[in-house]
């Protein structure tokens, strides 16, 4: 353990920590560009420039490329230094636009911040600067190359990192241009990561150009609600709209990045069809009232057909508070049939594929990163879960060896791996006896557990599942007794309905005398339902999801639901009744409009208290007390063996 | 004078495989193979005092020492062909009048280090050279004297040309080795060094073709023979000088090292051309200091040249008469440095921008007081750039700062440069 003194602070590292991250360690920002702790050490912006006064070295040095050593004396604030950095940005910015105001990048740039606190300001290059041709990248990212200042990250993501080969670096001097050999859309899958990764506005996420400012976003920590991988993003919303997701870093899940799907797929956040009004019988109402309604109409189908023949069904993407409440309020009803799935198979592989994660089976995506076997499954994972290949690639590039088990290979599209397989006809064909650190990988539809048996021991599984919270629905089914809704419409006894946050499928309405559904995705659901309430989405709420690995993670709510300003039907601007409203219009309101919504546990909260006049329990007492405080910002939550025992 | 390099050259072609031959050519391959183990091969290098010639003059003995032995998997040798220094020339000459002493040499430093395979990695533009190299490497290799078990020992060796893609940064010896591993060619962090990590991450040795072509005179004649070819007592064995610029009569010539500048220039090359005086020049290649007349009696070899506040480089003595603007004459290296760096770090790549920016405006009369700080600020932060390339590229402007600012200070006072009507 090197120990090192860095502007008068003792400092203790691990031997090949370099001085710019041991400075750190101790909140010493040295200003860097090209450095990115994911990506191998460039160099190349020779930002990083400290004076070594006493040690080993002397003089200035590259602090990122430096491992830190004992004896030295290292200063950040040395006036060589700081004209050494000082020269550097100003070197960067003969040719970088000074439009701060008119790029998207603006106010969240790295090469702004460094520049101001540089000192750099007044230009003495009296030269052009040098201009680019931006290309066509597709429809996630926007390229402006005249921004860039030759760091290399955005290539070394690409290319080392991701496995991508159709962009990369191509000219030299003064004229090197990142892109690809011809317009055309990215083909990586996850090309979106360029947007964070770049230090200044050459990739900006196209889909949120110039729509709000750094400091106007409302965001929160969130999980992915995409896949069972469960990784960590910030929406960043700015009046009632997602405008960009962006990566968040999670050593041990997703690391610093996240698909392309995690970061462009917010159609159903901003669907301007979502359900947001509160329906009795079709007509709108008030929230209160729509929840008296359901209340009522709730106890008298229950006294009228038998707690037996009311269904109440959550998700695979309900958030584990909201299934737990309703499990306590299916509790209230003897004999209701309580529904956390809706296929029996989808329902019996989840609960199955919960059975292996205790005793430490299940891997992470930062334990794949580190395998040196892999055992592929048929699966499509870059369809699937792309987070999943890319941690597979880490360990690849580490020298692990990748099989694919493919009986059937025309299926799979190999070519779109970020690494290189060897196939074998069956999984007893991979070596796993020879692993260290072997890990076997399966999508969510393998279904053949029982052939998973014969894997040695010691060799870890990511088995993947269908939904974000596949794994805590599960959990719930097991501890509440839920069964699958086919399963209990098959009984024939099912009258009732009251789907939350469910993708029911349209026969399973057929011949039912009462409907209910709260949600927010637009999924059909509300026009058909007698009482229909919105729900916030889970960007616009907080709660927990259980991912594949059996890792609980706390998403925070990062804005307010409400009707983006954007495309606001003109009814909001006035009241449809009363005369026409005079210029300007009041209409007074407290509640944005489209935002009379709740979270979907705070709704069964209220109904608990409607029909029984008595507050809802705590959902995370008893068994769940120990999920009570999960950091929203830390690594999750492992479930303790007491949870995950049967 | 005693020529080693030269030894073969015919006045108006390339020397044959049998001509090479006959006059000794290949005996100390003979020898090294059937007399010597590899480490008295090395050993003999070492003491023989050789220096790199690619510029920088490292011991070419000691490079060699520094590939750890016993260490698992191929170990490469790569012969840097890639003489794209302006004003050098000195590879090309010997290589169109002799390929054979290279290609012995390379034979004989793949012996001393274990290396199979060894690499000649050529300017692109050499193509006389190149096919003279390659010529000699097909006869040698029929003569038994390449190729699997050379003259019937254990040693087996091949030798494979590569033609540079052709930019300037695939002399940097990291950068080459990225190139021929078919990657950019940026340099790579230092260290590991080649010797350690190098291409295809094995060991391996990267040396000059002037320095390898001097390896078999060396085992042939022992090394205190060759240690007593220099002029000046520190050094060691002769240098080719390819002199250019304002002489009657410029040509690259083997001297012993360590001759002095004035020599060179007055006797070899017939002094200055008629009605010119002497005013400066720049003593090993684009990227070394210029030298004025003073320095004159300069020893030519690499530590008198480095007291002097210049360095021998190459060996390329590039000429300039009092008519010569010197603020031109190192725009005009600036420019191309400026355009041939590889765009990695950012003091090369627009370090060098600025700094032509600079000249070209002193030189065009728009140059203000303040430049020449600025100008100096750029000759001592560009030393902290990622390669040597752009300290390299500052040797000039330093040189012409420290020897003529009065000449850049007239620039700016007049408003013009005062060489120009």
């Amino acid at each position: 353990m090197p120990k090192l003194i860095i502007d008068d602070i003792e400092v203790e590292v691990p031997a090949g920590t370099s001085v710019l991250e041991a400075a750190r360690s101790v909140g010493i920002t040295i200003p860097h560009f090209c450095y990115h702790p994911a990506l191998a050490i460039a160099a190349a912006c020779r930002l990083c420039a400290v004076k070594m006064l006493d040690g080993p070295v002397k003089g200035i040095q590259m602090s990122c490329a430096l491992p830190a050593q004992d004896g030295m004396v290292v200063s950040t604030t040395d006036p060589d230094a700081l004209k050494m950095r000082k020269l550097v940005i100003e070197w960067l910015m003969i040719n970088h636009p000074h439009d701060c105001p008119v790029c998207d990048e603006g106010g969240e740039c790295l090469l702004q911040d460094f520049t101001i606190a540089g000192g750099h300001g007044i230009r003495r290059y009296q030269g052009k600067k040098r201009t680019h041709v931006n290309q066509y990248l597709g429809e996630g990212i926007y390229h402006e190359m005249n921004r860039c200042i030759q760091c290399y990250r955005c290539v070394r993501f690409y290319q080392e990192y991701a496995g991508g080969t159709d962009f990369g670096v191509t000219g030299c001097a003064g004229r090197v241009y990142f892109g690809r050999f011809d317009d055309g859309p990215l083909e990586s899958p996850f090309s979106g990561n360029l947007v964070d990764i770049c230090p200044t506005g050459v990739f900006t996420d196209k889909t949120g150009r110039f729509r709000a400012r750094y400091w106007d976003y409302q965001y929160a920590p969130s999980i992915c609600p995409h896949c069972s991988a469960g990784c960590n993003l910030s929406p960043q919303a700015y009046h009632r709209e997602v405008i960009k997701i962006v990566a968040r870093r999670n050593d041990e899940v997703n690391g610093w990045f996240i698909c392309d799907r995690a970061r462009f797929d917010k159609s159903d956040l901003n669907d301007p069809l979502r359900p947001r009004q509160a329906l009795v019988d079709g007509s709108p109402v008030e929230w209160e009232a729509a929840l008296n309604a359901l209340a009522t109409r709730l106890r008298e189908f229950v006294q009228s057909h038998g707690a037996d023949s009311l269904a109440l069904v959550g998700s695979t993407r309900l958030s584990l508070e909201a299934g737990i409440l309703l499990a306590e309020l299916a509790a209230r009803y003897k004999g209701v049939r309580l529904c956390y799935f809706i296929d029996p198979a989808e329902a019996q592989l989840s609960l199955s594929k919960v059975e292996w994660v205790p005793a430490g089976m299940a891997a992470s995506q930062a334990e794949l990163r580190e395998a040196d076997f892999i055992a592929i499954l048929p699966c499509d994972l870059m369809e699937e879960s792309p987070m999943i290949a890319l941690a597979i690639r880490q360990a690849f590039v580490k020298g692990a060896k990748v099989y694919l088990v493919a009986p059937h290979l025309t299926a799979l599209n190999l070519e779109r791996l970020p690494f290189q397989v060897q196939v074998v006809p069956e999984l007893a064909d991979v070596p796993l006896g020879e692993a260290k650190r072997g890990i076997v990988v399966a999508g969510a539809g393998f279904a053949d557990l029982k052939g998973l048996e014969a894997v040695p021991t010691g060799v870890k599984f990511v088995l993947l599942q269908p939904g974000p919270n596949s794994f805590g629905a599960a959990l719930l089914a097991r501890e509440y007794r839920a069964v699958p809704l086919r399963e209990a419409i098959a009984s024939g006894k099912v009258k009732g309905i009251l789907a939350l946050e469910t993708d029911l499928p349209e026969e399973l309405r057929q011949g039912l005398t009462f409907f209910a559904a709260a949600d927010w995705r637009n999924n059909g659901a509300a026009e058909p339902a007698s009482v229909f309430l919105p729900t916030s989405a889970w960007a616009e709420t907080g709660g927990t999801w259980i991912n594949y690995e059996g890792r609980a993670q706390r998403y925070r709510q990062a804005y307010k639901t409400g009707l983006p300003l954007r495309g606001l039907p003109a009814r909001y601007y006035g009241s449809q009744e009363a005369e026409p409203p005079a210029h300007p219009p009041r209409v007074h309101r407290a509640v944005a409009p489209g935002g009379d919504t709740r979270s979907a546990w705070m709704l069964v909260a209220e109904l608990i208290f409607k029909l029984t006049g008595e507050p809802a329990a705590e959902p995370y007492a008893g068994k769940w007390a120990p999920l009570k405080h999960i950091d929203p910002e830390g690594p999750g939550m492992r479930l303790p063996a007491e949870l995950l025992a049967g | 004078m005693e020529q080693v390099l030269f030894r073969h050259n015919r006045p108006d072609r390339s020397v044959t495989f049998e001509e090479y031959c006959a006059e000794g050519g290949f005996d100390a391959l003979k020898k090294a193979l059937t007399a010597m183990t590899p480490d008295e091969v090395q050993q003999t290098v070492i003491d023989s005092g050789l220096r790199g010639r690619g510029g920088a003059g490292f011991p070419t003995g000691k490079k060699w020492s520094f590939v750890p032995r016993n260490l698992p998997g191929p170990r490469w040798l790569i012969c840097n062909g890639d003489e794209m220094e302006p004003g050098t020339y000195k590879d090309r000459v010997l290589l169109e009048k002799n390929p054979f002493s290279l290609i012995e040499g390379v034979t004989l430093a793949s012996y001393a280090l274990g290396v199979r395979h060894a690499f000649i990695f050529l300017r692109r533009d050499y193509e006389t050279a190149a096919a003279n190299l390659q010529a000699g490497i097909d006869a040698a290799k029929k003569a038994g004297l390449l190729g699997e078990r050379i003259l019937g020992t254990e040693f087996s060796c091949d030798i494979d040309l590569h033609l540079s893609a052709g930019r300037y940064i695939c002399g940097e010896e990291t950068a080459l080795i990225n190139a021929l591993e078919g990657k950019r060619p940026n340099p790579r962090q230092k260290p590991p060094f080649p010797a350690v990590k190098g291409l295809w991450g094995g060991p391996t040795v990267v040396n000059n073709v002037e320095t390898l072509a001097n390896v078999p005179a060396i085992i042939a004649n022992g090394a205190a023979w060759f240690k007593g070819l220099a002029r000046n007592p520190e050094g060691a064995g002769t240098k080719l000088f390819c002199v250019s610029g304002s002489v009657v009569n410029p040509v690259c010539i083997e001297l012993p090292i360590g001759t002095p500048l004035r020599e060179i220039i007055d006797q070899a090359c017939g002094g200055l051309k008629p009605g010119k005086k002497f005013k400066a020049c720049i003593p090993g290649g684009a990227s070394t200091q210029f030298l004025s007349e003073a320095h004159l009696d300069v020893p030519m070899d690499f530590d008198p040249v480095v007291k002097v506040g210049s360095r021998l480089g190459s060996g390329a003595i590039i000429v300039f008469d009092e008519g010569h603007c010197l603020v031109e004459a190192t725009l005009n290296l600036i420019k191309f440095f400026a355009r041939e760096s590889c765009g990695w770090c950012t003091p090369c790549r627009e370090g060098l921008q600025f700094v032509k920016e600079i000249l070209e405006r002193i030189e065009r009369g728009g140059g203000e007081e303040r430049d020449l700080d600025l100008l100096r600020d750029h000759t001592r932060f560009l030393s902290y750039a990622f390669c040597a390339f752009a300290p390299g590229a500052m040797s000039p402007l330093d040189g012409l700062l420290a020897n003529f600012e009065d000449e850049v200070r007239e620039h700016i006072t007049r408003k013009r440069c005062p060489l120009k009507g």
